[in-house]
C-alpha cells in the first residue's frame, strides 16, 4: 500500500487540500462540497473556536473574534509597515507579543499567528481524512516564493501544532507549473503570474523532461486580492461619508460588510460587466434610522480603481524577466494563479504585458494545491517518471558588517540547497564575542533588510585584533530555510543555530502549544452527517460540548502528535543530534536586541564588533577586496542574471 | 530516479574537496552553456535530496553536501563573469571551490581593470586623455591614450578610446 501525503495551499483567503492517488490528482471538497475552504478562524464566546466556511458568518456577527487573512502576519514583527497594514483593515485586535512579535488577542486570550494558521491546517488535515476515511500525518505546504525566512519557519512551526510532518515548504508558483506541466513531456518556458488573497509572486521557469527549472522569482508580500477589495470599500466608505457624514471605517460591523461587499462585486465583475452593491442596513443613522448602501460598479470605474495595483505586479514582473534572462514574448505561456486572476481586465492586463495567450486549463484556486499534493506523493513514493523540482532562493541572504552595511553572502536566484562560507576576523584587540547578524534583502543597507536572527559567537582565543579568523557557514536547505554556523578557524569551536526569527516560535513554545491542546477547540464541522447535502449550520452545531469530538473514520490527530515527539523534534532540527554529539558547541542564545521597540522603529544594525577582510586574499588583495565592499555602492545588487542578459 | 549504492554517494562525498566544478558535473573545459545545464539537471537528478529521502541520515548528510556543491558550481559556470574568475583560479592550482561573493568581486574586478586599467601608469595616462578628451583637446588626448596602451598592450578599451579620439582628432584637423 503506497504511502499518502497531501498538498495543502495555506492561502490568505481560502485553503485548498488535494491528493494524487494512481495517475490521478483530486482536490478534495469539505462537507459543504466546496473545493476551497476560507482561512479564518472564528472564536465564540462559549470558547469553541470554528474554522473555514463556518467560521465566515463571524466575519458579520463578531468581527473582533474573527480572524482573516491571518497569513499576512505569519513570521512578520509588531511595528512592522506589515503589520500595521494589517492592523488598518483588521476588526480583530492585533498586539504585540514576547520579542516583539504578533499575537492576536480574542478577550483575554492571546494566540500566535502560527497557531491560528495550525487551526487552519487541521481543518484541512480532517477535509481529507473524511474524504479518504483515513488518517493523513504527511503534508507539502505551499507558501508564496516571495516568503522569506521567517515566514517560512512561522508555516513549517504552524504545519506541525496542527500535527503533520511537512514534507517541504513548496513555492505556490513553482507548485502551479508543476501542476501545469507534470508529466506532459514539455520542453517549455513559461511565467507563473499568481496574485493570492494577500501576496504578489512571479516565476520564471524552465520545463524540460520532467525538470522543472525555477531560473528567477520576485514577489510582493503584500499585494493581493484583499488590496484590490480595499479599494472598493474606500470608494463606499468616501461617498457613504460625504452624504451621511459617517465614517464607515470607525464602525468594525459596517466594515466588514463593506468588505463582504467588496469582495461579492470582485466576484460579480468577473462574469458580469457591471455589479449592483446593496447593503441593507450598513449602519444606523443619528435618528436611528437604518441606513443603506446601493450603487452600481462598472467593470470601466473598477478598472480605474485598481489599475496602478496591477501596474506595480508588472514592475516586479520586469525584475523577474531581467533576471532569468528572458523577454516577455520568447515564453511559451503564461500560466495565472489565484482568485483574483478571474477578473478580465487582470486577464486582458497580463495577456498584453507578456505579448501571449494566457494557459486557460488550469484552475487558478486549485492548481497549486494540485501541484503540492503531485510534488508530497512523488516525494513519498518516489518512481522513475517523478517530476524533479530545482528550485532558487528568492531574497539575497546577507551579513551585516561595519557600518550599518549588509554585505551579500548568496545572491537572490541562487538555487538551493546552497551553502556558502566566508571568513571574518575581529576589529578590536582581545575582543571576546562576535556579534552575528543575519539578514536577507536586496539592499546593503542593513535597515533596509528583514532581520532574520543575530546571535553571539565567543570562546575564541583572546587575540590582537585581525588574528583571529571565523568561518561563518551559511545554508539555504531546500525549504528556503536559513541556518547559520560559526567556526573558530584555530580552535575548532563551533556553534550553529537554526536561524530563528527573535519574535518567532521557540522549540519550547511549540511544545507547550502542542501540549496546551488549546487548537482541540477547534468543533469540526465535519462530525456531522454528511448525507443530505450541506450539514446543519447552527451554532449547536458548534456547542463546546461537540468541540471534542473525534472525527469518524479517522484517528485523533494529537494523539499522533504526542506519541512521536522524537519524530516531531527531528522534523524541525534536523541534524541537532549531531551538532550536539560535536564538541565544543555553544549553547547559541538569539537575542532580540537589535529591534527598535518604538512605534514605527526601525531595525537597527550596530556592527562595531565585525570587519571584514578576506584573509584567504593576499594583503593588497584584501585591502581592494574591502575599498570594494565599503566603497562601491550598489555593485552587489547586481544579480547573475544580469550579467546573463547583458551578455 | 537513478537509485545509487550508499557506498557511491559516501564515495564522491569523500573526494568532493578534490573535483573541480567541470569534473564534479563531468564536463569538459570548454562546455557550452547548454552542457552545462544538461549537467546540472542530470547531475541533481541523481544527488538531490529529494531523490534521496529514503537513505539513512547518514548517507542523507553526504547527499546534502553533494548537493550543496552541486548548486554552488552551477551559480559559478552558468555566470560568464564567474566561470571566467573561476577558470583563472583552477589554472593557477588555487582550489576547487569558489565562493560566490569571490567569484562576482573578482569579476567586476576584472571589468574595472578593463575600463580603468590595470597599472598604475596605464591608469595616469588614461585619466589624463580623459580630461583631455572632455577639453576636446584630441591632440594630447590621442598622445596620452597611447602612452597608455604603451604600458598596457593588451588593453583593448584603451585600443578602442585611441581609435576614437584619433578619429577625431583626424575630423578636426583643418
Amino acid at each position: 500500500m503506497p504511502e499518502r501525503a497531501i498538498g495543502i495551499d495555506l492561502g490568505t483567503s481560502n485553503s485548498c487540500v488535494a491528493i494524487r492517488e494512481g495517475d490521478t490528482t483530486t482536490v478534495l471538497a469539505n462537507t459543504y462540497g466546496e473545493r476551497t475552504t476560507a482561512s479564518v478562524v472564528f472564536f465564540q464566546e462559549g470558547g469553541s473556536i470554528s474554522v473555514g466556511n463556518a467560521a465566515r458568518a463571524g466575519l458579520i456577527h463578531d468581527p473582533i473574534r474573527t480572524i482573516a487573512s491571518a497569513k499576512r502576519l505569519m513570521g512578520r514583527f509588531y511595528g512592522s509597515e506589515e503589520v500595521k497594514k494589517a492592523q488598518a483593515i483588521c476588526s480583530y485586535k492585533i498586539a504585540e507579543g514576547d520579542s516583539h512579535g504578533v499575537v492576536i488577542e480574542i478577550g483575554d486570550e492571546q494566540f500566535t499567528v502560527p497557531e491560528i494558521s495550525a487551526m487552519i491546517l487541521r481543518e484541512m488535515k480532517t477535509v481529507a481524512e473524511t474524504q479518504i476515511g483515513e488518517s493523513i500525518s504527511k503534508a507539502v505546504i505551499t507558501v508564496p516564493a516571495y516568503f522569506n525566512d521567517n515566514q517560512r519557519q512561522a508555516t513549517k512551526d504552524a504545519g506541525r501544532i496542527a500535527g503533520l510532518e511537512v514534507l517541504r515548504i513548496l513555492n505556490e508558483p513553482t507548485a502551479a507549473a508543476l501542476a501545469y506541466g507534470f508529466g506532459k513531456g514539455l520542453n517549455q518556458k513559461v511565467a507563473v503570474w499568481d496574485l493570492g488573497g494577500g501576496t504578489f509572486d512571479i516565476s520564471i521557469l524552465e520545463i524540460g523532461d520532467d525538470v522543472f527549472e525555477v531560473l528567477a522569482t520576485c514577489g510582493d508580500t503584500f499585494l493581493g486580492g484583499d488590496d484590490f477589495d480595499d479599494r472598493v470599500i474606500d470608494l463606499l466608505a468616501d461617498e457613504f461619508l460625504s452624504k451621511h457624514n459617517i465614517r464607515l471605517r470607525n464602525d468594525p460591523f459596517a466594515f466588514e460588510k463593506l468588505k463582504v461587499a467588496a469582495e461579492g462585486a470582485k466576484r460579480a465583475l468577473s462574469t458580469e460587466d457591471d455589479v449592483e452593491i446593496r447593503i441593507p442596513d450598513v449602519i444606523a443613522g443619528p435618528d436611528g434610522q437604518p441606513l443603506s448602501i446601493e450603487r452600481t460598479l462598472t467593470t470601466g470605474e473598477y478598472a480605474k480603481l485598481v489599475h496602478d495595483l496591477i501596474q506595480r505586479t508588472f514592475v516586479v514582473c520586469d525584475a523577474a524577466l531581467a533576471q532569468a534572462g528572458e523577454v516577455a514574448r520568447d515564453l511559451d505561456g503564461v500560466i495565472l494563479v489565484g482568485g483574483p486572476t478571474r477578473l478580465p481586465l487582470i486577464r486582458d492586463a497580463v495577456s498584453q504585458y507578456f505579448q501571449q495567450e494566457l494557459k486557460s486549463d488550469v484552475d487558478p484556486d486549485e492548481v497549486v494545491a494540485i501541484g503540492a499534493a503531485i510534488f508530497a506523493t512523488s516525494l513519498v513514493n518516489p518512481t522513475s517518471d517523478d517530476a524533479f523540482l530545482l528550485d532558487v532562493t528568492p531574497l539575497s541572504l546577507r551579513i551585516g558588517v561595519a557600518g550599518g552595511l549588509a554585505e551579500s553572502i548568496i545572491e537572490r536566484n541562487t538555487p538551493v540547497p546552497i551553502e556558502q562560507t566566508r571568513r571574518f576576523t575581529t576589529f578590536k584587540d582581545y575582543q571576546e564575542s562576535v556579534d552575528i547578524r543575519v539578514y536577507q534583502g536586496e539592499s546593503r543597507n542593513a535597515q533596509e533588510n528583514e532581520l532574520l536572527g543575530q546571535f553571539m559567537f565567543s570562546g575564541f582565543e583572546k587575540a590582537r585584533r585581525g588574528e583571529v579568523s571565523i568561518d561563518i557557514t551559511f545554508e539555504i536547505n531546500v525549504d528556503g530555510i536559513v541556518e547559520v554556523k560559526a567556526k573558530d578557524v584555530s580552535t575548532g569551536e563551533q556553534a550553529s543555530t537554526r536561524i530563528t526569527l527573535s519574535a518567532g516560535l521557540s522549540e519550547g513554545d511549540i511544545e507547550s502549544i502542542i501540549q496546551s491542546q488549546r487548537t482541540d477547540r477547534v468543533a469540526s464541522t465535519l462530525s456531522q452527517p454528511t448525507q443530505g447535502g450541506r450539514p446543519a449550520h447552527t451554532d449547536e452545531a458548534l456547542a463546546p460540548d461537540q468541540a471534542l469530538q473525534p472525527v469518524e473514520g479517522a484517528k485523533p490527530k494529537t494523539k499522533s502528535v504526542k506519541s512521536k515527539p522524537t519524530l516531531m523534534g527531528d522534523d524541525l532540527l534536523p541534524e541537532s543530534d549531531d551538532l550536539l554529539e560535536r564538541e565544543g558547541l555553544e549553547d547559541v542564545k538569539l537575542t532580540p536586541a537589535a529591534i527598535d521597540p518604538t512605534p514605527g522603529g526601525k531595525i537597527t544594525a550596530v556592527d562595531e564588533d565585525l570587519t571584514i577582510t578576506a584573509p584567504t586574499l593576499d594583503e593588497p588583495d584584501a585591502k581592494e577586496l574591502e575599498e570594494e565592499l565599503f566603497e562601491r555602492p550598489g555593485t552587489d545588487l547586481e544579480g547573475p542574471g544580469d550579467d546573463e542578459t547583458k551578455a | 530516479m537513478a537509485d545509487l549504492a550508499p557506498t557511491e554517494i559516501t564515495a564522491l562525498a569523500a573526494i568532493l574537496g578534490e573535483l573541480d566544478y567541470y569534473q564534479l558535473f563531468h564536463l569538459r573545459y570548454d562546455a557550452k552553456p547548454s552542457d552545462i545545464k544538461r549537467a546540472y539537471h542530470a547531475t541533481s537528478r541523481v544527488f538531490h535530496p529529494d531523490s534521496n529521502r529514503h537513505h539513512q541520515p547518514e548517507i542523507r548528510r553526504a547527499i546534502d553536501e553533494i548537493s550543496k556543491r552541486i548548486s554552488e558550481a552551477y551559480s559559478i559556470l552558468r555566470n560568464p563573469r564567474r566561470r571566467t574568475a573561476y577558470d583563472q583560479q583552477i589554472t593557477a592550482k588555487a582550489g576547487v571551490r569558489m565562493q560566490l561573493a569571490e567569484a562576482e568581486a573578482a569579476g567586476s574586478r576584472k571589468q574595472t581593470e578593463a575600463r580603468e586599467g590595470r597599472t598604475p601608469q596605464g591608469r595616469q595616462y588614461f585619466n589624463l586623455a580623459s580630461a583631455n578628451l572632455r577639453q576636446g583637446d584630441f591632440d594630447s588626448a590621442v598622445r596620452n591614450l597611447q602612452t597608455a596602451v604603451a604600458f598596457e598592450p593588451d588593453n583593448a578599451f584603451f585600443k578602442e578610446q585611441l581609435a576614437q579620439a584619433r578619429k577625431k582628432w583626424d575630423a578636426k584637423r583643418p
